[in-house]
């Protein structure tokens, strides 16, 4: 299982391929994408270490609450672009209820604590991207 | 002793990304660090605190990896070779 904050893209079907198991129902996905805003590109930045602890304190969270088998989480940092994958979060279970719960907690926690940040380049300038918890 | 003081996001751009700061002060406070890094300008000053001189809420604060309740920056007393962070409020996902 994967936990990383990266510059570079992820394979989504190569990896659910990967994690598949013979006890696994379920594998529910959520995938970040960057939206078109009236933006141009935007820049993400993390405190890499930091980010890369706080995502196993939350992965290891998930398990304690869930039911569930696998989690990998894949967060990208760098200049991307609309249409640009931005996070992934794959979680396996046994069925799909604690597949569901486990990704949705995942994803929440990540927006409330994880220290990354978005800039967004527009044709007017550049803005930091507010947080939802500030 | 020397603070290793790192800012990221919109505070890299106040703060610079990384400074070594010098306490001079025996039992420096983070309160006291917060402080000195305010008085270097006016953007500084309003980036970390309001017009109350009030420790802005959305400020997240690290202490050699581990977050601090801001509640109690009176009272930490900083360690030579601490490094401590500057968050804005984060934005991932």
């Amino acid at each position: 299982m994967v936990v990383t904050v990266t510059q570079e893209d992820f394979d989504i079907n190569r990896l659910i391929e990967e994690r598949k198991a013979s006890d696994m129902g379920a594998m529910v996905s959520f995938i970040g994408i960057v939206r078109d805003d009236g933006i141009e590109r935007i820049e993400l930045e993390a405190h890499q270490e930091v980010a890369v602890e706080e995502l196993e304190v939350i992965r290891d969270e998930a398990f304690a609450k869930f039911p569930i088998k696998s989690v990998d989480i894949i967060h990208r940092i760098g200049d991307l672009k609309v249409g640009d994958n931005i996070v992934l979060i794959l979680v396996g279970a046994g069925h799909r209820r604690e597949a569901f719960e486990g990704c949705e907690y995942i994803i929440e926690r990540l927006k409330e604590r994880v220290p990354i940040w978005k800039k967004e380049y527009t044709p007017d300038g550049e803005r930091w991207v507010q947080g939802e918890h500030h | 002793m020397k603070i290793r003081v790192q800012s990221f996001a919109r505070f890299r751009e106040i703060f610079g990304s990384e400074q070594i700061r010098e306490m001079v002060e025996e039992e420096a406070t983070l309160g006291a660090l917060l402080l000195e890094i305010a008085a270097e300008s006016p953007a500084a000053r309003s980036a970390l605190f309001d017009e109350d001189g009030i420790l802005r809420k959305y400020i997240i604060l690290m202490r050699n990896k581990k977050r601090v309740n801001r509640d109690e920056i009176a009272a930490i007393i900083l360690n030579d070779g601490d490094e401590i962070a500057l968050y804005p409020p984060v934005a991932g996902g």
